[in-house]
Order: structure tokens, then C-alpha cells, then sequence
């Protein structure tokens, strides 16, 4: 059995808005394990990004607890979170969120800021990584320069910078074009295969949703117990049966050998 | 932009605050000035009695006869020159200068008009100040200007045949140092020229030249036209004053008592308008200071306000609370410096301007300028002094706005630091 890299247990979260209360989240139990690619659906208001932010370390439950890489989060003090955002997660948002002043590689750097690593290390990794998510080309680009996709892979790449142990997306399609958005789920589920990155993902998407390995569903702040699989295939999965050469889960005919698949 | 204009309101901040120090230095530095000069002035004054003849015309009784009364010399009359060693044995006296003022030969025509109608007099053109050339006199009792242009130097002892003339005598005859002048029909040496310290004073065409010389040229051999009689000490002038007028019938002798109490007073306002002047300073600065805080703290309010969403950013990708707060107290010191680079360029050029902007008296003080005002001294009564921050001022004024910054930029770094991730970043 796989290890497991985060599991919540009886997650509640409860906001209170001008004396009222709102339940956003009840008794959600989830368990990732590594390697695995979830997504997350529900409408808006379900408590997807809720969801996520206590995953993430942005926000606390109010009942429940959540265990990222055997360590219990919800007990770290608030001053020892930022060590877990920065080492155990890797965010990616809807609306990416780069910092406008920097370029391409110093924002994928930015998170590497502070960490023991010497700044040719630092560079070397964040070039692998811009290469990893195809932007080698455009490193020295302020985000203004690219476009939403390209952001989006930076983000992408940004998220990674600290090798995490989960990567958190909020919407991460939510900002694109339908066609964008397939390639970003393309290069996240590339990443989940070649690199064996643990994903969560949220989305009011079904047709990204199903691109995940596992598809989980929210509604009122529930979790249902019903449990999809993805489309998302194996890495076995993504080789040309006839050619043996790499294909594209999209893909209906191998590219190469142009058969049937 | 609006770091820019913060940056030059920085700088201006502190441009003031390292031109007001240097102000009440300068400020300080006249006053010293004047008071060291007025002391040793007063302190002269104080034994000096005037003597002069003030019968205007007749022979003063004691006076040997066959002295003459010569067009207008300054005390009317002349004076024996027998009674300066007279006088010198009166006791308590110190020594007694005399003088001899003659009009000059040359004259100028001059239009009066009086209800009568108009006529033309021949004013005489300038004074002969004939001056004792002794080495004391010239040293203790500042007989002669100082006041002197260069090339050319003072009067000496023993000098004869020379002169010293008035920078107006001078621009008139078209003459410089070298020069060679005709009085009363000799020819003169040009060795120096001075610059009166009053132009409001009527009498600043003169020329200085050996009492001897003086006395041979204008045929006064034997006359003086007045005596400085210095006493021991103040405290005998009043009764050496009353001797010399009782042994002297028609000779005055006058102190300098009413005139030492004026002055005295004006040098007191002096020392009370710089104290005013150093309270004012000191509110100019306690503002500045207030006002480079308040410029920061708003600024960087504002900015914190602004890039919440980035403070979200970085939070979320695992910065610190202290990395968000000194990277903004970093940004508030960074944009101090930078002000303070500014404020050095205006405080060095500036200085002088903003000083006298804000502390109007601070790089002069003014009480009232006279020339003869105690016998033929030259008394000035006013000092100025320049306005220009050292080294040390503008490194402490440097030193202060870095501060400030940081001490502006902390509650913003610090509400920053504070911010919760997920606010952050729903803010837009």
C-alpha cells in the first residue's frame, strides 16, 4: 500500500459572519497517498477552497485535524506554518498569482528564498524546472510577457520549487481558455507521472475534474461518499502499445505511428 | 512616482533638519564674535574719556598762546599739543592719543538750497586724519581702519610721507596702492586703502596719515584736534573727566557711560534673541523629525494596503512573518536613504537659504554699525558668520532619517507581517 501523504480527519470548519454561523466544512475525510492525482468537485460555496486552505496551512479547522506527511498540522503553532507552506506544499492559483515586478525564474526562485541551498543551486533547479514546464525560453519574461497560460506554468513550476510533498491547485484552469486549461491539466498530470507529484486539485470543472486519477465530490461543505476514477492514466498507460513512443492522454491516434490507439 | 515625491519630501525633511543645527552654530558663532569684540571694545570704552575743544572759537584758558583755529577741524577749535603730556600726569591716567582732524585743501562745489534761495558752497572734498603713529597706540587703542583691501597694508610706525585713503578717495582719484597724491601741495604715497565699515556715517572720505605730517602740511605744528584719554581703570574716568575740565576751562571731556549702557543692552538682546532663536530651531526640528515619521508611516500604510495581495502571495508560498516584516522595514529604510542622499544634496546646497527661512537671524546678528563711536575707533556691531553643515551634521542627519524610516515603516512591516494568508489573498 502507498504511503500516505495527507489525511484529514472529521474536518469541520465554521465561520461566524455578522453573529451568524456558517458551517463550511463538515466532518471531511480525506486520504491522499502519494502519487496520487485527486480532484475535488463541487459547486461554488461547496467549501472547495476552504477545503484546500486548510490543507495548505493558509487557515485552521475548527474541529478536526489534518496530517500532512505524518506531522499534524493543525497543532503546529501558528508561527511554525509558514516552514510547512514553504517545504511540505506547493500552491497553484486560479489566478496565478506571480509577482508582477519579477520575471519568469525569479519568481520560481522566490519560494526557494531563505532555504539552505546556494544561489547556483537555486538557479539550476529553478532552471530544470522552467524546462520541466516547457518555459526555457521564456525565463527572463515578466508575467505581463506571457501569456495566461504560460503564467500558469510558471506557477506550475514555482509550486515545485521546494520539491513538496503535495500540490495544492485552486481552479487552476478556472483563469484559461478551454483549450489552455486541457494543457495545463495535461502538464499536471505529466508531472504526476514523470515525477510522481502528489496532487489535490479543486475545480467546479467536471470535464478538468475527470482528468484526475480520483474524483471526489463536495456539496454543503460534505464530502459524498460517492468516489469517481479519473480518466487520468498510468504512465504505462501513456506509451503507444504499437510504437512503444510517449503519447498524450488526450490522444486518439499515437502521433508517431499515426495508429489507432 | 509617489516614491519619488515621498523621496523628495524625505529629503526635504531632513535638509531642514541638517540646515537648522548649522544655523544656530553660525547664530552662536556671531554672537560669540560680538561679544568678544564688543567686550574688548567696552572694556576700552570704559576708561576712555573724550577730550575736545568746545569753546568753538576764543583761547581756552590754560592753553598756551599762539594756537589757532584752523577751518573746521571735528572739535571746533585745536588744542595745544603741550596739554597731551599735561594730562598724561593727571593720575590714573593711562596715556592720552591725540588726534588731528583737518579739512582737506580741495574742495567740492555743493549746491544749497535754503528759503532764501540757492547758493553753492565749497565743501571740502575730505578729511586729513593726522594719527600718532606709535606701535602702542596702533595696537591697544586700534587708531587706524582695518578694514584693508589688499594689495597694500596699514599705516606704520614711524611711516611719514604715506598715506591711507578711503576706498571712495580712491574710486575718485582713480589711484591704487603706490599712488601718489598731492595734499596741501606735498606729494603723498598711496601705502594702503581701507573700507569704511558704515557708509551711512557721513565722514568716510579720509585720509590717514602721520600726525606729523599733518601738522607740517596744514601749518598746525604744536595743535591737536582732540585727545583719547585712557584711564587705569573705569572707575577713576569720571574724576580724571572732572579734573581735565576744571583744570581746562573750554576743553570738554566726555565718557562713554550713557553710550557703554546702550550697548550693553543691545548686546544683551543679542544673547536673548539667539536663546529665541534656538527654541524656534528646536520646534523646526522636533517638526521635521515629526513630519519624516509620519511621511513614512503613511507611505508605507499605504503600500502595505496596496500589496496585500502580495503579502498573501508570499505567505502562501512559505515566507515568514519576520521575511515580510523586514522586507518591508527594508523597503521604508531603503526609500530613508535614499530620501537622505537627496537631503544631502539640498542640505549642502540649501543650507544657507533654509536656515535663513526658518531662523531668520541665524547666520547674522545686526545691532547697529558706527565708526568713531568711542574716539576714533572703529566700533562694529554686528557679526556674521557662515551657515554650512559639516561632515558630522550631515552623517547624524543621514543617521536620523534612516531611523526614522525604520521606526516609520515599523507598524506597517508589522501589520504586514500579520496579515493572514488566506485575507490576503481574497483581496483586490
Amino acid at each position: 500500500m502507498s504511503e500516505l501523504v495527507l489525511k484529514t480527519e472529521k474536518l469541520d470548519k465554521v465561520y461566524k459572519l455578522g453573529g451568524r454561523q456558517v458551517r463550511a466544512l463538515s466532518d471531511v475525510n480525506i486520504q491522499v497517498k502519494k502519487g496520487d492525482f485527486i480532484s475535488v468537485m463541487g459547486p461554488s460555496g461547496s467549501g472547495k477552497t476552504t477545503l484546500l486552505n486548510m490543507l495548505g496551512c493558509l487557515d485552521k479547522p475548527t474541529y478536526g485535524k489534518v496530517v500532512l506527511d505524518n506531522l499534524d498540522v493543525t497543532k503546529v503553532p501558528e508561527k511554525g506554518l509558514f516552514k510547512i507552506r514553504k517545504y511540505k506544499v506547493g500552491f497553484v492559483f486560479q489566478t496565478f498569482n506571480l509577482m508582477p515586478y519579477l520575471n519568469a525564474i525569479e519568481n520560481v526562485e522566490l519560494p526557494m528564498d531563505g532555504t539552505k541551498k546556494s544561489k547556483d543551486e537555486k538557479r539550476k533547479r529553478t532552471r530544470e524546472l522552467l524546462k520541466m514546464v516547457g518555459l526555457s525560453e521564456r525565463e527572463e519574461h515578466r508575467p505581463h510577457r506571457l501569456s495566461a497560460g504560460e503564467q500558469q506554468r510558471v506557477a506550475i513550476a514555482r509550486a515545485l520549487a521546494n520539491n513538496p510533498a503535495i500540490v495544492l491547485a485552486d481552479e487552476p484552469t478556472g483563469n484559461l481558455d478551454s483549450k489552455t486549461g486541457h494543457e495545463i491539466i495535461r502538464l499536471l498530470g505529466k508531472l504526476n507521472i514523470d515525477q510522481g507529484t502528489t496532487i489535490v486539485m479543486v475545480t467546479h470543472d467536471s470535464l478538468i475534474a475527470s482528468r484526475a486519477s480520483r474524483m471526489l465530490f463536495l456539496n454543503d461543505g460534505k464530502l459524498l461518499a460517492k468516489e469517481k476514477q479519473g480518466t487520468h492514466l498510468l504512465k504505462k498507460e501513456l506509451t503507444c502499445p504499437n510504437c512503444g513512443r510517449e503519447i498524450q492522454p488526450d490522444d486518439t491516434f499515437c502521433p508517431r505511428c499515426g495508429k489507432k490507439l | 512616482m509617489r516614491a519619488f515625491l515621498v523621496v523628495i519630501a524625505l529629503g526635504f525633511s531632513m535638509a531642514i533638519m541638517i540646515s537648522i543645527p548649522p544655523g544656530i552654530v553660525a547664530n552662536q558663532e556671531a554672537v560669540q564674535s560680538l561679544t568678544e569684540n564688543f567686550s574688548s571694545t567696552i572694556n576700552t570704552a570704559a576708561t576712555l574719556i573724550e577730550v575736545s575743544n568746545s569753546s568753538g572759537g576764543g583761547m581756552p584758558s590754560g592753553m598756551p598762546s599762539g594756537a589757532t583755529f584752523f577751518r573746521f577741524g571735528r572739535g571746533g577749535a585745536f588744542i595745544d599739543e603741550t596739554v597731551v603730556d599735561e594730562i598724561r600726569t593727571i593720575e590714573g591716567v593711562k596715556d592720552a592719543v591725540p588726534f588731528l582732524e583737518v579739512s582737506s585743501n580741495e574742495t567740492t562745489p555743493e549746491t544749497m538750497n535754503t528759503p532764501r534761495g540757492s547758493f553753492t558752497i565749497n565743501r571740502p572734498l575730505y578729511t586729513i586724519e593726522g594719527v600718532c603713529l606709535n606701535s602702542t597706540f596702533i595696537d591697544e587703542y586700534s587708531i587706524l581702519p582695518t578694514n584693508i583691501t589688499t594689495p597694500g597694508r596699514n599705516l606704520r610706525e614711524g611711516d611719514s610721507g604715506r598715506v591711507l585713503l578711503s576706498l571712495n578717495l580712491s574710486d575718485y582719484y582713480d589711484l591704487g596702492v603706490g599712488g601718489s597724491i598731492g595734499i596741501y601741495g606735498e606729494p603723498f604715497t598711496v601705502v594702503g586703502i581701507y573700507e569704511p565699515v558704515s557708509q551711512g556715517f557721513m565722514r568716510t572720505n579720509e585720509v590717514y596719515m602721520n600726525i606729523s605730517d599733518a601738522q607740517r602740511i596744514t601749518s598746525n605744528t604744536g595743535n591737536v584736534s582732540r585727545l583719547d584719554v585712557y584711564a587705569d581703570n573705569a572707575s577713576v574716568v569720571d574724576n580724571i573727566a572732572e579734573v581735565i575740565q576744571a583744570a581746562y576751562t573750554g576743553l570738554s571731556a566726555s565718557t562713554n557711560a550713557g553710550r557703554m549702557q546702550m550697548y550693553q543692552t543691545a548686546l544683551n538682546n543679542a544673547e536673548s534673541t539667539l536663546s529665541q532663536t534656538q527654541t524656534v530651531a528646536f520646534e523646526e526640528i522636533v517638526i521635521a523629525i515629526v513630519a519624516t515619521s509620519l511621511i513614512v508611516l503613511v507611505m508605507m500604510l499605504y503600500t502595505v494596503r496596496e500589496r496585500t495581495k502580495e503579502i498573501g502571495i508570499l505567505k502562501a508560498i512559505g515566507f515568514s512573518n519576520w521575511s515580510v516584516m523586514s522586507q518591508f522595514m527594508l523597503e521604508g529604510i531603503l526609500l530613508s536613504l535614499m530620501a537622505g542622499v537627496v537631503g544631502v544634496v539640498i542640505g549642502i546646497v540649501g543650507a544657507p537659504y533654509i536656515s535663513s527661512l526658518l531662523l531668520p537671524s541665524a547666520n547674522h546678528v545686526n545691532l547697529f554699525s558706527t565708526r568713531g563711536g568711542f574716539g576714533s575707533q572703529v566700533v562694529n556691531f554686528s557679526a556674521r558668520a557662515t551657515v554650512a553643515p559639516d561632515l558630522r551634521t550631515l552623517l547624524l542627519g543621514l543617521g536620523a532619517v534612516v531611523l526614522l524610516g525604520a521606526i516609520g515603516s515599523l507598524y506597517p512591516a508589522w501589520r504586514a507581517s500579520r496579515t493572514s494568508p488566506m485575507e490576503a489573498l481574497r483581496y483586490e
